[in-house]
């Protein structure tokens, strides 16, 4: 009998990674299952081992070879500055982190894959981009913002590795936004405002990834690794615009220019600290990706398309409102006693 | 004994419908809310008793507000198309009195690859233009998608409108899948080349850039439509260009024409010429296999067919059409 699987997943504090542990506890195929963090899993886990460590700190160069994992998932990304932490912090998880990571790799003799769920910010948003990105077309515009960087150098650091060690399946997920009733995200966020800001005279096309595809597709990664780069999106596209009339929310246009002060300045309600320049532009050019490799190679299906993801969010979302809308009846009554007087 | 109100409803108003039966429209609104409607379903139920076209255009109103319209993968939004349709069917019509011929050398269906030149300084016309001609006379028309110069896509108002037309930005990733998923694309190989001639090089068609549209014709097994567009280049005359205004914008050019920037906003009213639109014989490319597209001579030989072939029509059209205005 071929011996269980052996997973260790990093940023297991996280909502994906924790997701993704209480998908594969129920699989009994998974003999050991381990998660690393500096925090313990807000979520009740049941056989998976919370390992206390610091991914920054070269610690992990111990403590991974002695876990024997066969898989490793690496979900400690940060998306986005959380409030009262610096960039710094950001910049150091991301980079810092992902070196000790692959340090500790190089020292695990018994790892046979490795997945990481990235970002599809490395493909940037550009006005005038390809509307659906395919894996080999990462880098065509010079990255802009500091996640994008962290990103860029995160991914050739796992090239590197991924060039070096051939015996490691390295599978690269490039993420496009998550949505989900249940998430807890700045975009999501931002669809939750009662008023939504948007940028005067753009529509960008956008790629909502279901909550549930989301963890969906990481398993599946999980499962079967697949070497190189796989989009995770959904099929097909959908407009700013016509999310706002799926989840019922005003929108109120701002000029482009003074659209990323305007986010800061309800920074602290989207959860995001300073400026959020991925958010701005990705609100104003939109991005596309083509997600033909994730369900061709890693086999796996989105659920939602698109326009189905943010109708599932919009249904599950109990929207207030903020201006009571004038009932029709009074102005009824109103036509009708001038007509008949 | 005559109604008042009945009487004031067909004579003062032309469409037929009175105070009464939008008091009645609010009052089953008023009904629909109370149960428990939402405004947009409410709406949409009180209008069963309005007239059949108000009916219709308020349900089709809800279902937008609602979000319930199709809008596909590259972002083309039918309906706001055909929405925009009338304000170009104007200028087709009244202000250029377009002549279209061999619109059915236009594949009814499968893809196909749509090449013209390129004219029209401040604002290239010659894209709408030949859709309208083909959603018009063709005898199955269908809505073509066009290439559209990548700047315009990091502006506010005309991105987001190109992109409900059916404009995507010009570049070969975007001509594959398209024309990989069947569709009819129109490029323009002249590009800004084309568009920021002087008008005194007018019909003379510029280089084919590097023949990037054969290459992709090439690989997806398209046919190529050379379309020949006379009319274009009179709309803006372009005498003379500002560069300071265009590095101040980012644009590639700013055209001076004889009425722009002179006369302000009025100089953006196109000069009312006669057009002509020509589409020969489509090119039949499926004989190569798609790795032709890697033979640079094979690509220039085409490109450059392609070419001859439009820069003939024009003439032919020019000759045809006679004064440019009249």
């Amino acid at each position: 009998m071929a011996p269980g699987k052996r997973i260790v997943i990093t940023g297991i504090s996280g909502h994906w990674a924790t997701a993704l542990a209480q998908r594969l506890e129920r699989d009994p195929t998974v003999e050991f299952l381990a998660g690393i963090d500096t925090e313990p899993p807000a979520a009740d886990l049941e056989r998976t081992e919370f390992i206390e460590a610091d991914i920054r700190s070269p610690v992990l160069s111990r403590l991974l070879p002695s876990t024997a994992a066969d898989t490793i998932v690496h979900c400690g990304l940060l998306w986005y500055p959380a409030p009262g932490k610096p960039d710094r912090a950001l910049h150091d998880i991301n980079v810092i982190g992902a070196l000790q990571l692959l340090t500790a790799c190089e020292r695990t003799p018994t790892l046979s894959a490795l997945v990481v769920r990235g970002s599809a910010a490395i493909y940037g948003c550009e006005g005038a981009a390809p509307l659906f990105f395919t894996e080999e077309m990462a880098r065509r515009y010079a990255l802009k913002t500091r996640f994008q960087r962290d990103v860029g150098e995160l991914e050739n650091y796992f090239d590197n590795f991924a060039r070096r060690h051939t015996e490691v399946t390295c599978c690269m997920l490039r993420y496009q936004p998550e949505i989900g009733p249940n998430l807890d995200a700045p975009l999501v966020r931002y669809l939750s405002l009662p008023v939504v800001p948007t940028q005067l005279g753009f529509d960008p096309r956008l790629q909502f990834i279901h909550e549930t595809d989301a963890t969906g597709a990481l398993e599946a990664a999980v499962r079967n690794p697949v070497r190189g780069a796989v989009n995770v999106a959904p099929s097909g596209s959908i407009s700013l615009s016509r999310i706002l009339r799926l989840a019922r929310k005003p929108a109120a246009p701002i000029p482009h220019p003074m659209f990323g002060p305007a986010l800061a300045q309800v920074g602290r309600r989207l959860g995001v600290g300073g400026a959020y320049g991925d958010g701005v532009r990705l609100l104003r050019y939109g991005r596309g990706v083509d997600n033909a490799r994730l369900r061709g190679e890693v086999g796996f299906e989105p659920e939602f398309d698109a326009a189905g993801a943010v109708r599932d969010f919009a249904a599950k979302q109990h929207g207030r409102r903020l201006v009571r809308v004038p009932s029709p009846g009074d102005v009824a009554d109103l036509v009708g006693s001038r007509s008949s007087g | 004994m005559i109604d008042p109100t009945m009487r004031q409803t067909t004579t003062g108003d032309g469409a037929g419908v009175g105070p009464e039966a939008i008091a009645g429209f609010l009052r089953r609104l008023r009904g629909g809310v109370e149960d428990g409607l939402d405004p947009l379903s409410a709406a949409e139920r009180a209008a069963t008793g309005l007239p059949a076209s108000l009916r219709r255009s308020v349900e089709r109103m809800a279902a937008r507000m609602r979000g319930d319209y199709h809008e596909d993968e590259w972002g083309f939004d039918e309906e706001f198309a055909e929405a925009a349709f009338p304000m170009f069917e104007l200028l087709y019509d009244g202000w250029w009195r377009v002549v279209a011929t061999g619109v059915e050398n236009v594949p009814a269906h499968g893809r196909a690859m749509l090449v013209a030149n390129h004219a029209g300084s401040l604002f290239p016309f010659d894209a709408s233009m030949m859709t309208l001609a083909i959603m018009r006379e063709h005898p199955l028309p269908r809505w073509p998608r066009f290439m559209v110069l990548n700047w315009a896509f990091v502006l506010p108002f005309l991105s987001a409108f190109m992109r409900r037309v059916g404009g995507v930005p010009a570049n070969p990733d975007n001509a594959t899948s398209l024309l990989e998923a069947d569709q009819v694309v129109m490029v323009f190989p002249e590009g800004v080349k084309g568009t920021g001639k002087p008008f005194s090089e007018r019909y003379r068609l510029q280089r084919f850039g590097r023949g990037g549209f054969v290459e992709v014709a090439l690989r997806t097994g398209s046919p190529i439509v050379p379309v020949a567009v006379v009319g274009s280049e009179e709309i803006y005359p372009k005498i003379a260009e500002s560069r300071a205004l265009a590095r101040l914008v980012g644009a590639p050019f700013v055209p001076i024409t004889p009425t722009f920037p002179i006369l302000g906003p009025l100089g953006l009213v196109p000069l009312p010429s006669k057009w002509r639109i020509e589409f020969c014989e489509p090119i039949e490319l499926s004989g190569h296999p798609p790795e032709a597209a890697d033979d640079r001579a094979l690509v220039f030989e085409i490109s450059e067919l392609v070419r001859d072939r439009i820069q003939r029509k024009l003439y032919e059209n020019l000759v045809k059409r006679g004064s440019a205005f009249l």
